[in-house]
């Protein structure tokens, strides 16, 4: 079936349309791939001559272009690859100047695109990477949906829904997750406390985010690739401790990790792990973060100066630590709502009931009444890990891993975390039955989903460590390994790597073009070379009868077997019911046998020849 | 699609004139390869390029593999495509056979012959000042083509350089080379209606009109039935008769027999414009299948009739002084 290349173009065009879905408009390069794509369709519908057919697969070529700086996962991805070939195919066929069956148009595609990829390649490899100029292609969007909040009230809340949605997958280099105690995924920081809710700064997102730190060619760490769903922020997860790799990603002095993209968009990005404190980690406190209402939760305050008095602030932290031990204060997503007046004086001296937001909010609001700087920090905590069949394994969290726990400065230590809520009885307990629960929760089918949805995004992740993992340490450390300190070298070792693909390639398309395609053909051909050798050659008219006879006359030895090969080959094209007919008569074997006749008599000429001479 | 191909052809032509690079290649045929194949991008290619261009860039910005690796697949694209464009035309082989005359200001055919020892896509042909061919592909083996051109002056003309040219397999670059074939082609005066006179000075001038028809049997046209007889041939039995169930019958063929006439440039015409109604008249009496003949200042061509008389006579007319 022949394929009109306009039907071709129109197919790319649905396909990227169907690529530009998730893409935020609001975003500078969102915005204008959705121009772009627009424009291909209009040019599209409107061009009528072969330039304006040519303009239309270029545009759709840099839509993909900016399709795949914008959605890297693998399920994008393969959509950019069909769109991408899907245009390729249209321009090859608008250039043929005819139609092409399918199966030789994606033959032709293939071929074309497999002789350019090594040489593609090549380049992608070793063609030094260059730091972004400036940032004008990044610009938060803050829109989007659910998740994490802003501000942190937990009086106001009387049941804690359990949301199974997805909120990030997390895959490490050495494939083994970190210990649960140490699985704490920061994302936003609040402040801001006014006596019963802890705010984050409301310039968190719209600020001028700090410069990047350009990370050093040869880091070393163990690899995470997140890839996190969207959400309201363009703050993200992460442990604290790690470096980022990509540029978009920058560290607030508060600690929260900003990715400068459009948050309404999945989002990847890679970190490095790293041992030693972070530079959030050393900032000062600021008064800010001793600030408590006066007139609110009396006792709260009370109990907090009474700690005050401790000389050391860890003896502070001890001394609450030792408090919610012995209060016997218990772990429940159904603590009802507090008053609105002293809300944490009720919680902490009246019902001892409540879940992380309740503990975080009153150790914090505590630890600022004894004069240690502190504030609340939501994020995750724990998380699945997943080993699929296929792909990576990676550690996966919900909605449901949604936690606040609490930061304290201590002078010469700088912030460190404290979760109250591990201190109270109920809360291991609540976390094993949420992740329980959301295994054997649900319909048959919905776990059978889930467990598919899984095996998905296994392949999902592989395919971001892999693709996401090449950046410019990684392209650092395999020109290390190529040339070590040899690296004048790179130039020529560019420019031999992509003459040595080209010649290949180019190579193989003439070979493909000239070999035909007919066995009956190639084997003619072999004998019309042996014939030229014999400088015996074809004439316009001629058949291979009267070739074969002409040859004859001028070598009268080589009649039979010239007469025989004629008789062969006519025997083999016109044969009742195709050449595989006669397969198994000896065809074969007489052919190569008359053929070989041929060839030696040309050798025995030229030896002949040879031997005169001498 | 081939017709939105055409206009395409035609304005790139006007538009963009590297074409006229590079000298022109002469002999009565051409083989095609480094010496005689000039390339360059094509404007689309310089698109490309910029499109290219603008992936990396965006791929720097945005530290993304994806835009990096289809900037870099864009560009070996176009490496490729330089020597891929090079080589559709590199080995084709191109000869001009004698063409036959044709009209002045009517189009001409030019034929061309092309060898080629393997596939070759979207091949543009065109003389220089004709018409472009819809690009086609060749196959391995011989493929004749006629280009078509035009000329207002009779006699042995030569066509301007062809042109042969290609894009394929991506657009990305135009290959081409020029060159002039070594054949003449005989342009006959084009055909104008007009008074023609005739042989000798003393005979009046006649109307074609008014010749008188004679015929004899022959074997020309078809004129009547008679019965069949042993002698006559198989091949003059009325089939169509004999299955109608009237029997055998024969057909009787006769020969049309006209009064002669040898034309000659009419008096008091300028010469051109007398040859410019001789082609006609002379177009037209074959067309009747009437006898006639020629007289030229150099030439006499005794009457006749046929397809060959008629070449004889409009030859004389093209190649006459």
């Amino acid at each position: 079936m022949a394929l009109p290349s306009r039907r071709l173009q129109w197919l790319a065009q649905a396909v990227l349309i169907a690529g530009c879905v998730g893409l935020d408009p609001g975003w500078l390069l969102g915005g204008f791939t959705l121009a772009l794509v627009l424009m291909a369709g209009l040019k599209l519908l409107e061009a009528r001559d072969r330039t304006g057919r040519r303009l239309v697969a270029l545009l759709q070529l840099v839509g993909c272009g900016l399709l795949a700086a914008q959605q890297p996962d693998l399920l994008p991805s393969l959509v950019q690859l069909l769109a991408a070939v899907l245009s390729l195919a249209g321009l090859l066929q608008l250039e043929s100047g005819q139609r092409l069956a399918w199966r030789v148009l994606l033959r032709r595609s293939v071929q074309v695109l497999t002789a350019a990829l090594p040489i593609a390649l090549v380049l992608f490899l070793l063609v030094p990477r260059v730091s972004p100029l400036g940032s004008g292609l990044n610009g938060p969007g803050a829109r989007a949906s659910t998740g994490l909040s802003d501000s942190l009230d937990p009086g106001s809340i009387a049941t804690l829904a359990s949301n199974q949605g997805p909120a990030a997958r997390v895959a490490f280099s050495n494939n083994r997750p970190p210990p649960p105690q140490e699985r704490y995924w920061r994302v936003l920081v609040h402040p801001i406390f006014n006596g019963n809710t802890w705010e984050r700064d409301p310039r968190a997102e719209t600020r001028r985010p700090p410069e990047p730190v350009p990370a050093p060619a040869s880091l070393q760490g163990r690899d995470q690739i997140w890839l996190v769903e969207p959400s309201r922020f363009t703050a993200v997860p992460w442990n604290g401790q790690s470096l980022p790799v990509d540029p978009s990603l920058r560290v607030e002095a508060d600690g929260e990790l900003r990715l400068l993209r459009p948050a309404l968009e999945r989002r990847s990005y890679r970190l490095l792990e790293q041992p030693q404190p972070q530079e959030w980690q050393r900032q000062p406190p600021s008064w800010g973060d001793l600030a408590l209402p006066a007139e609110s939760n009396p006792r709260l305050l009370a109990l907090g100066r009474s700690w005050a008095a401790l000389p050391d602030m860890s003896a502070r932290v001890m001394a609450a630590r030792a408090f919610f031990q012995s209060q016997g204060f218990r772990y429940t997503t159904t603590p009802g709502t507090l008053p609105e007046r002293n809300g944490l004086d009720v919680f902490l001296f009246e019902r001892r009931l409540g879940f992380c937001g309740h503990y975080a909010s009153a150790f914090s609001a505590l630890m600022r009444a004894a004069g240690v700087p502190s504030r609340v920090v939501s994020g995750y905590l724990g998380g699945s890990w997943i080993e699929p069949f296929n792909g990576s394994s990676y550690l996966e969290l919900r909605q449901s891993n949604a936690h606040a726990w609490s930061e304290v400065w201590l002078p010469g230590v700088g912030w460190q975390r404290v979760d109250p809520t591990r201190w109270v009885s109920g809360a291991s307990a609540a976390d094993e039955q949420r992740t329980a629960g959301l295994d054997a929760a649900g319909w048959p089918l919905a776990r059978q989903f889930r467990w598919l949805q899984r095996q998905w995004w296994g392949l999902d992740m592989g395919w971001s460590r892999w693709w996401l993992g090449f950046d410019r340490s990684r392209q650092e450390e395999l020109l290390q390994w190529l040339l070590g300190e040899r690296r004048w070298a790179l130039g020529w070792l560019m420019l031999a790597a992509v003459a040595a693909c080209l010649g290949a390639a180019l190579l193989l398309l003439r070979l493909q073009k000239r070999e035909p395609r007919d066995r009956l053909e190639r084997e003619l051909r072999a004998l019309l070379q042996a014939l030229e050798q014999l400088k015996i050659t074809t004439e316009p008219g001629d058949t291979l009868e009267s070739l074969t006879e002409r040859a004859a006359s001028a070598f009268p030895a080589l009649a039979e077997p010239l007469a025989e090969l004629a008789a062969l080959h006519r025997a083999q094209r016109y044969a009742p019911g195709g050449a595989s007919a006669q397969r198994g008569r000896g065809y074969r074997q007489r052919w190569q046998l008359a053929l070989q006749q041929v060839k030696r008599h040309r050798i025995n000429a030229i030896s002949h020849g040879s031997g005169s001479n001498r | 699609m081939a017709n939105a191909v055409q206009p395409s052809c035609a304005r790139c032509m006007r538009s963009v004139d590297v074409t006229r690079l590079g000298p022109v290649q002469t002999g009565s045929e051409l083989r095609l390869g480094l010496r005689n194949l000039y390339v360059l991008p094509t404007r689309f290619g310089a698109l490309w390029l910029a499109g290219a261009a603008l992936l990396q860039m965006v791929g720097i910005q945005t530290q993304r593999n994806g835009p990096l690796l289809l900037s870099f697949l864009m560009l070996a694209l176009m490496l490729l495509a330089l020597h891929l464009t090079h080589f559709n035309l590199q080995g084709l082989e191109l000869q001009s056979t004698e063409p036959r005359p044709g009209f002045a200001d009517e189009p001409l055919r030019y034929p061309l012959q092309l060898r080629s020892d393997c596939r070759r896509e979207a091949i543009c042909l065109q003389l220089e000042n004709g018409e472009p061919l819809q690009p086609q592909r060749l196959d391995r083996g011989i493929t004749r083509v006629g280009l078509s051109w035009n000329c207002s002056r009779r006699g042995l003309q030569r066509p301007g350089p062809v042109l042969i040219r290609s894009t394929a397999p991506l657009g990305l670059f135009l290959c081409w080379s020029r060159w002039q074939p070594s054949w003449e082609q005989a342009v006959i005066p084009a055909r104008r209606q007009g008074p023609v006179g005739s042989a000798g000075a003393d005979q009046p001038e006649r109307s074609l009109a008014e010749q008188r028809i004679g015929a004899r049997e022959g074997s020309e046209h078809w004129h009547d039935l008679r019965p069949h007889r042993p002698q006559d041939s198989q091949a003059r039995l009325a089939w169509k008769a004999l299955a109608q169930g009237r029997g055998r019958l024969s057909k009787v063929f006769r020969d049309e027999e006209t009064e002669t006439v040898v034309l000659a440039p009419e008096p008091g015409v300028t010469h051109e414009r007398a040859l410019q109604h001789l082609s006609a008249a002379i177009w037209q009496l074959s067309q009747r299948g009437e006898r006639y003949g020629l007289r030229l200042a150099d030439t006499l061509i005794p009457p006749g009739h046929g397809r060959e008389h008629r070449d004889r006579c409009l030859l004389a007319l093209a190649l006459t002084s």
